[in-house]
């Protein structure tokens, strides 16, 4: 017992002592360690003891760090109450000058590590940041001053394992800074999971190699390719690369057209939403599951399609407010803030409310159109975690009514509110009403707007998150009453109005190469000057000569409203396309050679010499002599030889000539949603279909056209049907532009003339397009065109000319049944099949 | 009946088979609007008639069913590219040392007065389509050009051309002096009641719960059509699938093999139809 209190005493004079020297060296360390010493005493004068002697090594060795290392003492004493671990841990930065930077991380950090991680993880920790202030002292200091919970994130130790390895390799190969490294890399590990960080990572190094400070931007995130890869590489279900199947399933169950294009969400924007603004719908790069993705189209589409934005009912929807019209912005957007500007501060409350109650009508007309679906929402739902706080009540509030709507609807007084949103003939108004009944009592409450995206059910979404353009395609059977129908009426035809200028094609005037041209040099009749046929020697200079030639020919077009023809109304010029790029045509030829080859192929099996005679046929127009004598042979032998001693000669009758005439109108210049642009496509088709036109031998022509306004139709004569294709042809269709309009009906007519010399009795013309008739001049008609084209097709029927259309405009069923007929047109789906489908359809057609 | 069935399996049979009597051999068609009132019409005054509609939508049972209503036999000829007149006709035959003639089956069929089916016509050369002409109108007449002769038509004789206008005949049009010699009745895929109930009496022990969500998935995959589906999902096809069903495959295994495996091989259309059959099956 004695010898303990000796021993104790020798120790108490010992800190006594220490105390003492502090107090020489440094006021504030003395007073520091004087305030901490309590709290590590607790743990045992010999522990005190140590770490005074620490305190004092630290001090000597560095001011600063002793300063930081004493005054973060006694909050790691209670976050760590084994002392000496960490005190150990400190003391090896005593082998690094200037190391008070890291230390004073360390300090800062310590008692969080230990919280998270426990001693263990603590001591991994620090051995992780000391081994880096052993290999840059910089990058150590990045190291523990980095806060622990972000770094560990919800991985714990392994997570800031996984961050830092890489980071070893491409210090020693790149010798790149931890600092530059690690705020991206726990971002990346954050959005994108524990084990994307290698991969990302290892494409930095390489970019690093490339260049220092692309590499550094990369690592900092802040350059536009880490972004772009980091999205790239976003972990779930990956919506960008299935447009076309959500656009197909949409058709399925909704029979429209919807565009589905991608939003600006990245993951730092929060949680992934589908949205809309009235015509398209946005969906963010990626979700979390397949399922969600796919419920979250639907719900978002179920709003377009149960009339969420029709405009009819926004404007009843102010009406009840008792605000007037709705302000449109410059874009004739609605911006939904008036209408929840009145409840202030409880705005957000409102708006969720709204919104639930919205999603429940639009939830319930689609489960009766779409089967299982609400069982579907109602199991993604369930299988979701429930959000804590506010969102969490809305959240569980959404579910049960989810429930009790799945399971029929019952009985329930706590959703009898919502039961007027169930009927067939609901609108966004009847939602309005239960939701302000909800929001008058104190059912959910209120909500702070950075917790309200949590509050949505999987699928769900906000509404209107984006200014909407309102809809105008309800019928008027579909009308709510209450709605006044002789207002409402002249301002819906307004809206059609300027929906329908809104499709006319842009850049009327300027940007276009034929209207920069003075008027004098696009006269003559161009065509096919220069390819062996002997001009008359009195046509000379542009050919001015003929009066008729300044305005090119003159075609009848069909007005449909007074169901005759207009005379001499559309006048169509012959041009040459002066834009060629042979080196385009080079990288398209390389760049479709195996398509190329497979269909020439293709061709060459099916262009046997059919016209070579069929032998030993049981009949046929001439005898087969070899066979002839055989059987006279085998006769006189007594033999009662079978009679195929006949020859055919059936010709096949394959004499096809076709031209392929391309709307070349401002719209092909467009950026498809697929990525590239339409008119790559177009040149690529055309080419190939060039090229495997020559390997059939049919008969060809290659054309394009556009137009702006009646009297001025260009007609692009690429490759008549004399002509060969050469290098000249070839580039012309690698330089293939748009401009202008598309009057496809004069076109047409201008196409059929072309083939009154055409060498064959089987003629076809196939119409490439993207998009509607449509010219400067229709006044928004889209009827007028449609019905002239019709007309143009029934003329060139009539002639013996068969028309086909080829479309790249995914509506185009809509229309083209009407002008072409059904089964005279395609709409080709995916953009990217153009090149390789032309030609397909062609051989198809012939068969 | 099924016994008598089983032995005429597998038996050569002349392709003029008057029908049977019995009711029970009845082939199974379920009317989709006054089709049978029409055809029942054109046969009474034996005009000839032309069925138009996609791929699988009955134009083929309905002929069978429309024949032994009647009680005459079906001589059905399908056309290819390569099909002749005199495939159709007949011809000379050498056997031994003397020629023989051989009536082809449009022969037998004006010969016996059976209702002879073309089907697809507009796949065969143009020559054989003319030598029609004079079977379709006033003369009921076949001219046998290799014999010098002509037949004139059995008084029940009838004639039936099916056709199916899709793209690719566009080319391959029936010339508009054919087609007006014939009453034109036009099919498409039944709705949604009508097809149930195909579908029901084609695979009795199809259970009733699978039934109509299976119908539904048709309906609603034939919205997909133009959209890189050349052919909508048919009514054969529906009736396979409902085949698989019975045969005890998963429901969605049994669509996906035998309504969109067949039709495209677009990988994300096929994912589309999956995700409505998936919808319907859930």
């Amino acid at each position: 017992m004695g010898e303990q209190d000796q021993f104790d005493a020798n120790t108490l004079a010992a800190i006594q002592q220490l105390l003492v020297d502090m107090e020489a060296m440094s006021f504030v360390a003395h007073r520091d360690s004087l305030a901490a010493l309590p709290d590590i005493q607790r743990a045992g004068d010999d522990i005190a003891l140590a770490w005074l002697q620490a305190c004092k090594k630290m001090f000597e060795h560095d001011r600063d760090a002793g300063k930081v290392f004493i005054r973060g003492s006694a909050q790691a004493a209670l976050a760590c109450p084994g002392i000496l671990p960490w005190v150990r841990q400190a003391l090896r930065f005593t082998a690094w000058r200037g190391s008070w930077k890291a230390v004073s991380g360390f300090m800062e950090q310590l008692p969080a590590a230990c919280t998270l991680m426990g001693e263990v993880g603590m001591l991994r920790w620090s051995d992780l940041g000391l081994d880096w202030c052993a290999r840059h002292l910089e990058s150590g200091a990045a190291y523990f001053n980095c806060p622990i919970n972000t770094f560990a994130g919800v991985h714990g130790l392994a997570g800031i394992e996984e961050v830092v390895l890489p980071s070893v390799m491409l210090f020693e190969q790149r010798h790149l800074a931890l600092g530059t490294y690690l705020t991206g890399a726990v971002r990346v590990r954050d959005l994108l999971g524990i084990e994307a960080v290698q991969a990302w990572a290892k494409r930095g190094a390489d970019i690093l190699q490339a260049g220092r400070l692309r590499g550094e931007a990369y690592f900092r995130l802040e350059s536009e390719e880490s972004m772009h890869s980091l999205l790239e590489h976003l972990p779930g279900f990956r919506l960008a690369e299935h447009h076309r199947l959500f656009q197909l399933i949409l058709l399925a169950w909704f029979g429209e057209t919807l565009e589905v294009l991608d939003s600006d969400w990245s993951p730092d924007k929060g949680r992934a939403f589908v949205e809309t603004d009235g015509q398209a719908l946005y969906l963010p790069r990626a979700m979390p599951e397949r399922e969600e993705a796919m419920l979250s189209v639907l719900h978002s589409a179920g709003h377009l399609h149960f009339y969420s934005y029709e405009r009819r009912n926004i404007e009843a929807l102010f009406q009840a407010v008792g605000m007037k019209h709705p302000p449109l912005d410059s874009a004739q957007r609605i911006t939904w803030r008036p209408l929840f500007a009145q409840f202030g501060e409880d705005m957000v409350r409102f708006q969720l409310i709204f919104d639930l109650c919205e999603d429940v009508r639009v939830d319930a007309s689609l489960g009766r159109l779409i089967p299982n679906y609400l069982h579907r929402l109602r199991a993604a739902t369930d299988a979701s975690a429930a959000p804590t706080g506010a969102a969490g009540i809305y959240w569980q509030w959404a579910k049960r009514s989810l429930h009790w709507l799945e399971e029929g609807a019952g009985h329930n007084t706590e959703f009898e509110v919502l039961r007027p949103l169930l009927g067939g003939t609901t609108t966004i108004v009847d939602a309005f009403v239960a939701a302000k009944q909800i929001y008058g009592t104190a059912m959910l409450p209120p909500i702070a707007l950075a917790d309200r995206a949590w509050a949505y059910l999987p699928g769900r979404s906000p509404n209107a998150a984006q200014p909407v353009y309102p809809r105008v395609v309800l019928d008027e059977v579909e009308h709510k009453p209450e709605v006044n129908d002789v207002q409402a009426r002249p301002d819906d035809s307004e809206q059609k109005e300027h929906t329908k200028t809104t499709t006319l094609p842009q850049h009327a005037a300027g940007e276009d190469p034929d209207m920069e041209i003075p008027p004098e040099k696009t006269a003559g009749s161009g065509g096919r000057v220069g390819v062996g046929i002997p001009q008359p020697a009195h046509v000379e200079g542009q050919g001015r000569s003929f009066e008729f030639s300044e305005k090119g020919h003159p075609y009848p077009e069909w007005d449909y409203r007074d169901k005759h023809y207009k005379r001499q109304w559309a006048w169509v010029q012959e041009k040459k396309l002066t834009e060629s790029d042979a080196t385009e045509a080079g990288r398209l030829s390389v760049q479709y050679a195996a398509v190329l080859k497979r269909l020439k192929r293709a061709l060459s099996a099916q262009k046997p010499l059919r016209s070579a005679p069929k032998r030993r046929q049981f009949e046929g127009d001439e005898l087969d002599l070899d066979a002839c004598v055989t059987w006279s042979v085998e006769r006189r032998t007594g033999m009662a030889p079978s009679a195929n001693i006949y020859r055919q000669r059936r010709v096949q009758h394959r004499d096809t000539a076709v031209t392929l005439l391309a709307d070349l109108s401002t719209s092909i210049m467009q950026i498809s949603p697929e990525g590239g642009r339409v008119v790559d496509r177009i040149r690529a088709g055309m080419l190939l279909f060039a090229e495997s036109m020559e390997a059939v031998g049919d008969a060809y022509c290659l054309a394009g056209f556009a137009s702006k306004y009646r009297d001025n139709v260009s007609y692009y004569t690429i490759k008549g049907f004399d002509e060969r294709l050469n290098a000249h042809t070839r580039a012309v269709l690698g330089g293939l532009s748009g401009r202008l309009a598309t009057r496809m009906g004069a076109a047409i007519r201008h196409a059929l003339t072309g083939f009154e010399d055409a060498p064959a009795s089987r003629r076809l013309l196939l119409i490439l397009s993207d998009g509607r008739p449509a010219d400067y001049d229709d006044g928004g008609d889209e009827r007028y065109l449609q019905e002239d084209t019709r007309m143009a097709v029934k003329e060139a029927l009539d002639v013996g000319v068969h028309p086909f259309c080829i479309t790249l405009d995914a509506a185009g069923s809509e229309y083209l049944p009407l002008i072409f007929g059904e089964g005279h047109y395609m709409v080709l789906a995916h953009l990217d099949d153009l090149p390789k489908k032309l030609p397909e359809i062609y051989l198809r057609l012939r068969r | 009946m099924k016994t008598l069935f089983n032995r005429l399996r597998g038996v050569e049979r002349d392709i003029v088979q008057a029908p049977m009597e019995d009711d029970a051999a009845a082939p199974f068609y379920q009317a989709q609007h006054n089709e049978i009132a029409i055809f029942e019409a054109a046969w009474k005054k034996r005009l000839p008639v032309m069925l138009k509609g996609p791929t699988g939508c009955g134009k083929t049972r309905f002929l069978e069913y429309m024949a032994w209503r009647l009680k005459r036999p079906l001589v059905t000829v399908s056309c290819h590219e390569d099909l002749t007149s005199s495939d159709l006709i007949g011809r000379f035959l050498l056997e031994g040392d003397r020629t023989v003639w051989q009536d082809g089956p449009l022969t037998r069929a004006v010969k016996v007065g059976a209702i002879c089916y073309l089907d697809e016509i507009v796949e065969a050369r143009t020559d054989s389509t003319v030598i029609i002409h004079p079977l379709t109108d006033h003369r009921r007449q076949l001219p046998l050009e290799k014999k010098g002769q002509e037949i004139e038509a059995h008084e029940d004789f009838m004639l039936v051309i099916s056709y199916n206008p899709g793209y690719q005949t566009v080319l391959k049009d029936l010339k508009p002096s054919t087609k007006q010699r014939f009453i034109g009745i036009n099919f498409n895929y039944p709705n949604a009641e009508v097809e149930r109930s195909i579908v029901r009496s084609e695979v009795p022990d199809l259970p009733e719960v699978l039934l109509n969500p299976l119908v539904a998935v048709g309906q609603r995959a034939r919205t997909l059509k133009d959209h890189g589906l050349e052919e909508a999902t048919s009514t054969r096809a529906l009736v396979y699938a409902a085949n698989m069903m019975a045969a005890g495959l998963n429901p969605v295994e049994a669509c996906e093999v035998a309504l969109i495996n067949p039709i495209t091989d677009d990988a994300e259309l096929s994912e589309a139809l999956l995700e409505i059959v998936r919808a319907h099956f859930s």
